[in-house]
């Protein structure tokens, strides 16, 4: 009550101290989903997949381009012990003729479980042979749901039905096809439109396209209750690489060096935040000291005190929390696509418990500074 | 019966070359219901004995016995305790809370100990209108004279119902006139109680509103 009609009292100074707050939390958050859009970005067409393990081809570091499963592959791990249900994921590259401007991405090849892309425009589900889904952020090329888009240098169309969202893989657009239009966009690939135009070399690309047929990058599992990622690893022996869709989305493609930058990143800006908090309340009670000092000598405890910085600290941080999660939204919402802001509830949870946390310790040097005011002083000023 | 027993208090500051004799062997009662003025120039030590009394300096020796006992704070919170149950204070520059109005200031007594109550604010209420600001009741301290703020401070440190009453140089920051009228206010309220006030002034006729004076030149009782 002390806490709360001090505040009142000095609106203006309290206001400043909430939008100082307001702004740090507004700084971590903003931050933090831009690292997980800077993180989403680069692997979340990897990471998002519909899965409790992926399976990977041996000794291939967990690497989608480099990895290659043979239908008996595939099999295999279907059969396994404790595996409930499993579907291959291709990866091929495709360059894209855009409205805008040509780019290079990625095809995704689903042999099952196009539910699992969540639907932002148009329709979701199996695409037909020639049609794909695409990640929404394929717009800022010019591409819209409906387009037909041609691919080079292999000739190939492609129609958008249906965009979808945080699955983009090395900062491109995924476009997820059936596998039909997989397996013809890789033979292309591998062998331009050469195999199709060049009589004389037929024989030799139809035969090496018979022997890559139903080839997948990864398999995709789904476990049984009660059955582990290593479980399934020892299962499959050394043949695979067993590893869960967010362990695989941290390898490769220069994860590891990225995860590091962007905790850093996050880091220094919280220690900084939580410092600037912790000086203001600092900065408050060293202000307060006459006043302090008068109530401690009309016969109030430290705790007494304590407890009514704390009060003050808990409604500010409060109100700071509340105007700098709405400040980071806005901030998000006025972003392009492209910027990857990627608010996670749960990082923004443990955001806004560290800076509370932080605000505790914060208060504690002011708690130091209020058990060195002497009450005594209370008295003697009034002479000078 | 003296309520109040002060036996050959001595405080001396600092230590070495650098040592400041405030009080030399200050012995004094004061009876219950009545009110003492203990009158010196400035640097004569008053501010040092009133801050004794109230348990925010140790004497160096000496005690100080109320009620017939002896008291011995042995730690800060014993001290506070011991401030915001047996002692009132007004400071000579009041150090009213500047954020709460005239009875929030009282009310922070009662709050010191746990909650303010209904009754609390009753009696809040009824000290001001004693002290003739009743009207004054919700209005902020910098709304208010320096006499209306001095009779708040004063309201505030009766509160609690202190047994000791310790008034720190009442005339200060007011014209005569007006601190002698406080000072007959607040001896009226002492009078009728089982109480003692102790107040410390520099001027000769504030001190004349007190039941009996002590006068005090460096540090000792003369
Ligand atoms: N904290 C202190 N440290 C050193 N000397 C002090 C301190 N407080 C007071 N004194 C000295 O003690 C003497 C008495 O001071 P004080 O009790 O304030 O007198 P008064 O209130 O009568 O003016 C003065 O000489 C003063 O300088
Ligand atoms: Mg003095």
């Amino acid at each position: 009550m002390l806490a709360l009609s001090e505040i009142v009292h000095s609106k203006l100074k309290f206001a400043l101290i909430a939008l100082a707050i307001g702004l740090v939390v507004a700084l971590t958050m903003t931050l933090s989903a831009m690292s997980e859009g800077l993180v989403t970005g680069m692997t979340g067409a990897k990471g998002n997949l519909d899965a409790d393990a992926l399976v990977f081809q041996g000794d291939t570091y967990l690497n989608f381009e480099r990895s290659l499963l043979t239908t008996e592959d595939v099999e295999q791990i279907r059969s396994a012990e404790g595996v409930a249900q499993a579907y291959g994921v291709g990866h091929v590259y495709i360059s894209v003729d855009a409205p805008e401007e040509s780019f290079d991405t990625h095809a995704f090849g689903l042999t099952d479980d196009f539910e699992q892309l969540p639907v932002v425009e148009g329709v979701g589900g199996m695409p037909q042979d020639g049609e794909t889904i695409v990640d929404e952020t394929v717009r800022s090329e010019g591409v819209e749901v409906g387009d037909t888009v041609t691919l080079t240098p292999i000739g190939r169309e492609l129609t958008v039905i249906g965009f979808t969202e945080s699955r983009r893989y090395v900062m491109a657009p995924v476009f997820y096809v059936n596998m039909n239009t997989y397996e013809d966009l890789r033979a292309a690939s591998m062998f331009g439109v050469m195999a199709e135009t060049s009589d004389a070399e037929l024989p030799s690309a139809t035969h090496v396209i018979d022997a890559v047929e139903g080839n997948v990058s990864v398999a995709a599992v789904k476990l049984d209750e009660g059955t582990t990622v290593e479980g399934l690893a020892a299962a499959l022996e050394d043949d695979f690489d067993v590893v869960t869709p967010d362990e695989a989305a941290l390898a490769g493609n220069g994860m590891p060096v990225m995860v590091l930058a962007v905790n850093g990143i996050q880091g220094v800006s919280f220690v900084i935040g939580a410092l600037v908090i912790g000086v203001f309340f600092y900065i408050t009670t060293l202000h307060k000291t006459g006043q302090i000092a008068a109530i401690k000598a009309l016969g109030a405890s430290n705790a007494f005190v304590y407890r009514q910085l704390l009060a003050q600290i808990l409604l500010l941080v409060t109100a700071g929390a509340l105007l700098g999660t709405g400040l980071a939204l806005g901030a998000g919402a006025s972003m392009p696509p492209a910027m990857a802001f990627d608010p996670r509830p749960d990082r923004w949870g443990v955001t806004l418990a560290l800076v509370y946390l932080m605000a505790f310790v914060g208060s504690l040097f002011s708690l130091r500074s209020i058990l060195k005011i002497d009450p005594a002083t209370a008295l003697d000023h009034a002479e000078h | 019966m003296s309520l109040l027993e002060v036996s050959d208090v001595s405080k001396t500051y600092g230590s070495g070359r650098g040592v400041v004799t405030a009080l030399e062997d200050v012995t004094f009662s004061v009876e219950t219901g009545s009110m003492l003025a203990i009158l010196g120039p400035s640097g004569s030590g008053k501010t040092t004995l009133l801050s004794i009394v109230a348990g925010l300096l140790q004497p160096t020796s000496g005690r100080i016995v109320i009620d017939g006992q002896p008291i011995h704070l042995r730690s800060q919170r014993e001290a506070a305790l011991y401030r915001r149950d047996k002692i009132g204070i007004v400071f000579q520059d009041y150090h009213l809370i500047p954020y709460l109005s005239a009875v929030e200031n009282l009310l922070l007594m009662p709050r010191l100990a746990g909650r303010a109550t209904r009754a609390h604010r009753e009696k809040a209420l009824g000290l001001l209108e004693e002290f003739g600001i009743g009207e004054r009741a919700k209005h902020a301290p910098w709304e208010l004279s320096g006499g209306e703020r001095q009779r708040v401070a004063i309201a505030r440190a009766l509160m609690n119902d202190p047994e000791i009453m310790l008034v720190d140089e009442p005339t200060a920051n007011l014209d005569t006139e007006r601190g002698t009228q406080v000072v007959a206010m607040l001896g009226e309220h002492v009078r009728g109680r089982d109480m003692t006030c102790l107040m410390v002034t520099h001027d000769v006729r504030m001190a004349e509103g007190a039941d009996r004076v002590l006068r005090l030149v460096d540090g000792r009782v003369v």
